[in-house]
């Protein structure tokens, strides 16, 4: 019973770390290497705000957390990534580089050590099916839930989210019907930051925030991503949930130290039979003439 | 209303487009037919400012070089450094060749996305005014684009550029591997969204043939440049077009 109700858990959490690399990529297809940075940056900012700032409220930290780092990544973009685009090696190189300028810059300017934590939302735990289950990860499981919800409402629904959506299909054509490109690209990492700092805040009270978290981050959703088809959001689902049960099964029968080894060899066994990814490109969807 | 003034197109040292002149006035059709390779493509990517996305591209990967010299005029205004997007904001919007709809959106949504630029009611009656004219789409709402046949993915095609609220409709190649039956259905849409709306529509055709009806004025084009140009009646009665394009 602990494996289903911890692997629900933990594949939500899987899903919500990778969320905005998947939408960023779907929309601009900037791979956006920086997601890990952005994440760790989201959660110490909102420290910063809550242990340097008396007085704040726990809530108004979070806001300012999240809208600095989706600031961030917008900025990112319409500096530094509108120079390169449409070479994916030049996007990759430059994702990666900045996400590591922000992870080691952040190490150097005093973010070492496990002193640094956020509160948990509230304390306590509940009993779930025997198992014992603190609030904080069945927040993590709602909010998870409900961002999908929002996302789906949002592309489906809105204007900018239907012009999301065609970007995402064909850029040109989309471009034809009076999108800018340039736009949704900016937003789409200001809102695939966002959600790497929702994700962040949400997940952070469980542990300590140390730089490293932020290349397992990258490392996790880019796992996710490979294996569910890039890009694809019904792959985010299934292939967090390939993971997140793997990663408790092999904890739960090997050692917790497998965890990584568990999202790396999932990479490579995906490369290795479909490397298009269990949701890639559809082929029966191809041009009919 | 709409003049593209000599434009020229190179790929490289290859010339696409030569001294390319076209005027389309209010209300009118235009047609435009030549063979593969011809230049009508291009032609279209270059009035609706694709050509300059497809350079800016081209240019960061370091790729072919494009170089576009001409003008393009519309309403009075200098269109010619406007980016796409922007183009279709006055006003000039483009039906690609080969159709190019949203393969994993629905039909409904893709004449959503389609209506980007205009809003509220507006929208609504766009939407009842493609439906009645396709009136096929209305049994595919639900169903993924890209699982439509050639000719429903054509009529979604323009509809879709019609939410736009067009003032100028360019159709390239809209008859591109469709049966006589659906070629019909377009070209009679075509000169109903003329008739009823008063969108003046530039339309590019490799077969004269089913379009030459609904034409007002007409240009040949040959390896990029327009070797012919005149009235509906002129051209089929020019003995050259007639035998190159109606084998008589």
């Amino acid at each position: 019973m602990e494996i289903v109700v911890y692997g629900i858990i933990n594949s939500i959490t899987l899903s919500l770390i990778s969320l905005g690399f998947t939408l960023v990529y779907s929309i601009s297809r900037v791979p956006n290497f920086a997601h890990g940075a952005l994440y760790v940056t989201s959660g110490y900012l909102t420290w910063i705000f809550l242990n340097k700032c008396t007085g704040m409220p726990y809530v108004l930290a979070i806001i300012l957390g999240i809208g600095i780092t989706a600031v961030v990544g917008a900025l990112i973009y319409q500096f530094i990534l509108v120079r390169v685009r449409g070479m994916e090696i030049s996007e990759i190189i430059a994702t990666y580089a900045i996400g590591l300028a922000i992870l080691e810059g952040l190490r150097w300017g005093g973010l070492r050590g496990g002193t640094f934590s956020l509160p948990a939302f509230f304390a306590g735990s509940v009993d779930i099916l025997g198992v014992s289950v603190d609030y904080q990860r069945l927040i993590i499981v709602g909010a998870g839930i409900l961002t999908f919800i929002l996302l789906y409402l949002f592309t489906r629904y809105t204007k900018m989210g239907l012009a999301f959506r065609g970007i995402a299909q064909d850029e040109r054509a989309a471009m034809m019907l009076g999108i800018n490109s340039d736009v949704t690209a900016v937003l789409s990492l200001g809102i695939g930051s966002a959600l790497a700092g929702l994700a962040a805040i949400l997940l952070l009270p469980l542990g300590n925030i140390v730089v490293e978290t932020g290349y397992n981050v990258l490392i996790f959703a880019i796992a996710v991503c490979v294996i569910g088809g890039l890009g694809s959001w019904g792959g985010v689902i299934v292939a967090s949930f390939i993971i997140g049960f793997a990663q408790i099964l092999t904890e739960s029968f090997l050692s917790a130290h497998y965890q990584m080894v568990v999202a790396l060899l999932a990479i490579i066994l995906t490369l290795l039979v479909k490397p298009s990814g269990i949701f890639g490109k559809q082929k029966e969807l191809e041009e009919r003439v | 209303m709409f003049e593209a003034f000599e434009m020229m197109v190179f790929f490289e040292n290859m010339i696409a487009l030569n001294n390319v002149s076209i005027t389309c006035g209010e209300g009118k059709i235009v047609g435009i037919f030549g063979s593969n390779s011809a230049g009508k493509s291009t032609f279209m990517h270059a009035i609706s400012g694709i050509i300059l996305d497809i350079k800016k591209k081209e240019e960061m990967r370091g790729g072919e070089r494009i170089s576009v010299f001409g003008r393009v005029f519309f309403n009075g205004k200098d269109m010619s450094a406007v980016k796409p997007h922007n183009r279709a904001k006055a006003g000039i919007v483009l039906c690609p060749e080969r159709r190019r709809i949203f393969p994993e959106s629905s039909v409904l949504e893709n004449l959503k996305i389609g209506s980007f630029l205009t809003g509220g009611t507006k929208t609504r009656q766009n939407l009842d005014y493609v439906l009645d004219l396709f009136p096929r789409l209305k049994d595919h709402l639900k169903r993924q684009g890209g699982f439509l046949s050639g000719g429903e993915q054509q009529m979604l095609a323009i509809g879709r550029a019609l939410m736009a609220s067009p003032k100028l409709l360019l159709l390239d190649e809209p008859l591109l591997g469709l049966s006589p039956a659906y070629q019909e259905i377009v070209i009679n849409g075509t000169k109903a969204i003329r008739d009823s709306t008063g969108i003046s529509i530039i339309i590019t055709e490799q077969y004269a043939r089913p379009v030459m009806p609904i034409i007002d004025y007409g240009y040949i084009l040959e390896n990029g440049s327009s070797v012919l140009a005149g009235t509906r009646e002129e051209l089929m009665d020019n003995p050259d077009v007639k035998s190159a394009y109606f084998g008589v």
